[in-house]
């Protein structure tokens, strides 16, 4: 069963969708595409989970909203990380990390 | 991070458009993106939608998320506003402490004295007696011609098998008990004697031990006490091994079965109860005469006390049908045990809550007057924040800000003035006010508090918010820099206020006025007796060891021979009684030759037992006949004397020497009574303001009683002889306690201590109110002439001389004053009614008090305009207009 889109686990779309503003304020779109163009389609992500995760993570004050121009000159609403969600990306990515080093190590030949 | 300025929240309404918007750019985002990779616009849009999922779904969390955000930020501003304002304020305040200080001292003065009223009043009124459902708790009490309220052991028994509505009946009656331990005075208690199952009715539980069994209210039973719990920790050191053991109690070891939590008991002030022993006699219908028990029942749930009330009356009338001849016209009425209580205290403590909430509301348009003035003050300061964009709500909520943080100090300091209000105001109350002793600042009285300085605050921010129009700001200004700029409807809203402060200090002048020459009027009511120079004390004889009437009457003889020969002392003389000191004995009598009446309608008078020299120490006079002597012995003619008042009642137009008179009253089988002898002068024996009673004297050899006071004239001041008298009863019998140890004087002051107590209240109260009244006045007037400089320089200028000024000013003082005081006088005649039964020989509309008061009122308010009026006379026309 390797050729398959594989679903997300429970909290990955947080952290990638944090990741994803650490590059700098976007709107939720701009989100979207990215996560897409880096996971080259492994990752099945709908757009609807997505929003809601931008949603609560504002709600965490992880990151801040506000109304702006997208680059076709639309409203749109952009994303930047807040310096909380700044601290939380890295707890989050360093407890990735320890955690696929585990699950590989488990996995690696004997 | 702070936000200097303030984004909007957003609406409902507001969060749907944008959610919608944000989910909307998307999708075109991605059709665009698709279409221009070479798709078909409606293929596009369906590819879209499908990559994005459930969008219902997500445009409802979407909002919910939303919403939480904004009311987080919401919170958040608030709370920031409100830091920022409470330290604005708190400097704006600092920066005048004049006006905080005299602000916040007449809001504690205000608060303080409503809380310690309050909390006396909740004390003794309100607070719930404490014991389990003692609402359903009632006594019962009856009424008939000639009687009091209290009952007979057949009663009781009749209730009980009676009653249907009711879960039980108990019964208690006064105890006096001599309590002899080893190495300590012997002590004289005072307790109740109670059915067995009192305490079960009160629902309460022992501290330690237990309380009474079933049966231990029988003639046979052994001996037991339950004593209270400060008793026991005062006498017994607190020990719990005291539960059964003996103590010696009335000349009879007695068995301590159990002690009471303090607080829990009835009655309050009991130091031990013990069980009445009810003989088959005391049972029979025999005693249905007399009558000398208190009854309490407890009301089943669910009936209502109206319905039970009914059914007491209900059985007394059939008892009225089955002794026509004791109870005709008798009735039963149950009132609810704290009602019963509370009694005739409810008026006057009410009457003194309202008129401390008065001083309150005095104090507060006192300090509603500062806040306007400062806020007049402070017109252009508001104007240039509302020019700098601060919207008019944001000033209001500065105001209230300052004015909460005015009342929050203001209502700390009362409780804490209170607390000391309190201390002095238990001390200074009468013994006999119940549950006064324990009354106390709890969460109640807290509350309450809390609450006044709460809607004190808020009133007087909004106050003068609502005067700073924001029309006017342009106006203020431009004015403002000078600020002398009279603002007709500012100033007459002040006046207004100082005028009503003034109103209600009448009323309560008046008041205090009333009662103050009431209590006068009292203490110059002619007691019938000479008080000073008199020594009075008790001793009870136990009936164990003075088990005959010989040797109490020798015991008497004894002690009033060797206290007649004590130095120091003109004359001593026994009695069952000394005037004004609460003992009421009445008794029907008959005068022997007249046609016998029925039982019930026979007269009655109070009965006093006294020695020879009785008459002698108090000084009442003997009118007709002769007193008592040494001759009257038990074994000689029975002879009595009657006061007056018994002449004029019940012999008006004969002479009353000579005729016999028989009391209901049998001692060993005989009944008392005797011929009348001699008749004296009329004694106030009941209380100073009541009528005299008619008094039937018996001698005191003939008619031995246990419980002696013994009375001595002294020469010197009468407590030089008080130790020498306690002597001579120690010499006589060391295990006896003497008690209510007095001077004739206190005597007489304890009689009036409850009409002393609301009196100096009022007095104190009215005082109050007077001195903020004036201070208001002094206030507003002073404020107008700091107003009026350029107006007054321009008058001197002209020709007006200082005199004149001045007189102009005292003038517009006293004619605020003179409106103020007539609307006060006016609301005094309707509000006095409401004490006019608190008044002894004094009218409620007494002209004497409302005049003194209106002239009071003019004095003080002439001394009030005074300090400003010598100011304005002052005025130098060169610097006033000048201007500044």
């Amino acid at each position: 069963m390797a050729s398959g889109p594989m679903d997300l686990l429970q909290g990955t779309l947080d952290v990638l969708v944090l990741r994803a503003l650490r590059l700098g304020p976007m709107h939720g779109y701009a989100v979207s595409r990215w996560i897409r163009e880096r996971t080259d389609g492994v990752l099945e992500i709908e757009d609807a989970p997505l929003y809601k995760a931008l949603h609560r993570l504002e709600r965490a004050g992880h990151v801040a909203a506000e109304w702006g121009f997208s680059e076709n000159n639309r409203r749109a609403r952009f994303y930047r990380l807040t310096p909380d969600g700044r601290r939380q990306l890295k707890d989050e990515e360093a407890a990735w990390r320890r955690y696929a080093a585990a699950v590989f190590k488990v996995l690696e030949p004997a | 991070m702070r936000r200097f300025f303030q984004l909007p929240w957003r609406t409902r309404q507001q969060i749907r458009t944008d959610v919608d918007d944000e989910l909307s750019f998307h999708l075109d985002m991605r059709i665009d993106a698709l279409v221009a990779s070479g798709m078909a616009r409606d293929e596009a849009r369906t590819q879209a939608i499908r990559e994005f999922g459930d969008i219902d779904d997500a445009r409802r969390y979407i909002r919910a998320v939303d919403h939480d955000i904004e009311a987080a930020r919401r919170r958040s501003d608030y709370m920031n506003d409100l830091r920022s304002d409470v330290i604005y304020a708190v400097r704006k305040l600092r920066g005048s402490p004049m006006f905080t200080l005299t602000a916040i001292l007449t809001l504690a003065l205000g608060i303080g004295a409503n809380t310690a009223i309050f909390s006396v009043v909740n004390g003794v009124l309100l607070k719930p007696l404490p014991f389990p459902q003692q609402d359903r708790l009632v006594r019962i009490q009856f009424r008939q011609q000639g009687h009091g309220d209290a009952s007979t052991p057949p009663d009781l028994a009749d209730f009980r098998t009676r009653a249907r509505l009711f879960e039980g009946f108990a019964h208690f009656e006064g105890l006096t008990a001599n309590l002899v331990r080893e190495h300590a005075e012997p002590e004289r208690l005072v307790g109740a004697q109670v059915s067995a199952n009192w305490f079960s009715l009160l629902r309460v539980r022992p501290l330690h031990g237990r309380f009474f069994a079933e049966g231990e209210d029988t003639p046979t039973a052994p001996l037991v006490v339950v004593l209270s719990e400060p008793l026991w920790r005062r006498d017994f050191g607190a020990d719990p091994s005291i539960v059964g053991k003996q103590i010696q109690i009335n000349a009879q070891l007695v068995t301590v079965v159990g002690v009471a939590r303090d607080g829990q008991v009835y009655p309050m002030r009991a130091e031990l109860w013990m069980p009445t022993r009810f003989s088959v006699r005391d049972l029979s219908d025999a005693t249905r005469g007399a009558r000398w028990l208190s009854l309490l029942g407890r009301v089943k749930d669910g009936v209502s006390l109206e319905t039970a009330n009914d059914e007491a009356d209900r059985i007394e009338k059939q008892m009225e049908g089955l002794f026509p001849e004791q109870f005709r016209e008798r009735r039963a009425r149950s009132t609810q045990l704290q009602a019963a209580i509370v009694g005739d205290l409810q008026r006057p403590l009410y009457v003194i809550m309202a008129a401390v909430a008065v001083v309150l509301l005095i104090a507060c348009a006192n300090v509603a007057n500062l806040m306007l003035v400062r806020a007049t003050a402070r017109e252009s300061e508001m104007a240039i924040r509302t020019a700098l964009g601060a919207g008019r709500s944001r000033l209001v909520r500065q105001l209230i800000t300052e004015s909460m943080i005015l009342s929050i100090v203001g209502a700390a300091a009362g409780v804490m003035f209170a607390k000391w209000g309190m201390s002095v105001l238990i001390a200074m109350a009468p013994d006999d006010l119940p549950r006064v002793k324990t009354a106390a600042i709890d969460g109640t009285a807290l509350a309450v508090t809390a609450s006044a300085a709460l809607l004190i605050g808020l009133v007087f921010g909004v106050l003068p918010a609502v005067q700073t129009k924001a029309g006017d700001l342009a106006n203020a200004l431009r004015a403002g820099a000078r600020g002398t700029r009279t603002r007709r409807h500012a100033n007459r809203t002040k006046r207004f206020i100082v005028a009503a402060e003034v109103a209600l200090a009448v009323t309560l002048l008046t008041g205090a006025g009333l009662l103050i020459r009431s209590f006068r009027e009292l203490m110059a009511v002619d007691p019938g007796f000479q008080p000073d120079h008199i020594m009075t004390m008790r001793v009870l004889l136990p009936g164990k060891t003075y088990d005959t009437l010989p040797k109490i009457a020798d015991f008497a003889r004894q002690l009033e021979s060797r206290a007649s020969a004590l130095p120091g002392v003109r004359s001593a003389a026994l009695g069952n009684a000394v005037p004004l000191d609460g003992t009421s004995f009445w008794l029907s009598f008959g005068v022997r030759g007249r046609a016998p009446v029925r039982q019930s309608e026979q007269p009655s008078a109070s009965i006093r037992i006294v020695t020879p020299n009785y008459f002698t120490v108090f000084g009442t006079p003997l009118l007709k006949g002769r007193a008592f002597t040494a001759d009257d012995r038990g074994n000689a003619p029975r002879v009595a004397i009657v006061n007056q008042t018994f002449v004029k009642r019940f012999m008006p137009n004969e002479d009353p020497l000579g005729k016999v008179v028989e009391i209901g009253w049998k001692i060993d089988g005989v009944r008392q009574g005797g011929q009348i002898v001699g008749v004296v002068g009329d004694i106030r024996d009941d209380a100073l303001d009541a009528n005299v009673d008619p008094i039937f004297y018996l001698p005191f050899d003939q008619t031995p009683v246990d419980g002696i006071a013994i009375t001595a004239r002294t020469a010197a001041p009468p407590a030089s002889v008080t130790s020498a008298l306690r002597g001579v009863v120690r010499d006589l019998d060391p295990t006896l306690p003497v008690y209510a140890v007095k001077t004739m004087e206190q005597q007489v002051a304890t009689s009036v201590s409850r009409q002393r107590f609301y009196a100096t209240l009022l007095g104190v109260f009215a005082t109050v109110a007077l001195l903020l009244a004036a201070v208001g006045l002094y206030g507003v007037i002073a404020y107008a002439v700091s107003q009026r400089t350029h107006e007054l320089g321009v008058r001197v200028a002209l020709g007006a001389s200082g005199t004149r000024i001045s007189r102009m000013v005292i003038g517009e003082g006293v004619i605020l004053t003179a409106a103020g005081v007539f609307v006060g006088l006016v609301a005094s005649l309707g509000g006095a009614r409401i004490i006019a039964k608190l008044l002894y020989n004094v009218k409620s509309s007494d002209p004497v008090t409302f005049i003194a008061v209106a002239l009071l009122l003019g004095v003080v308010a002439a001394c009030a305009s005074y300090i400003p009026a010598r100011r304005a006379a002052r005025v130098d026309p060169l610097v006033a207009m000048r201007g500044d």
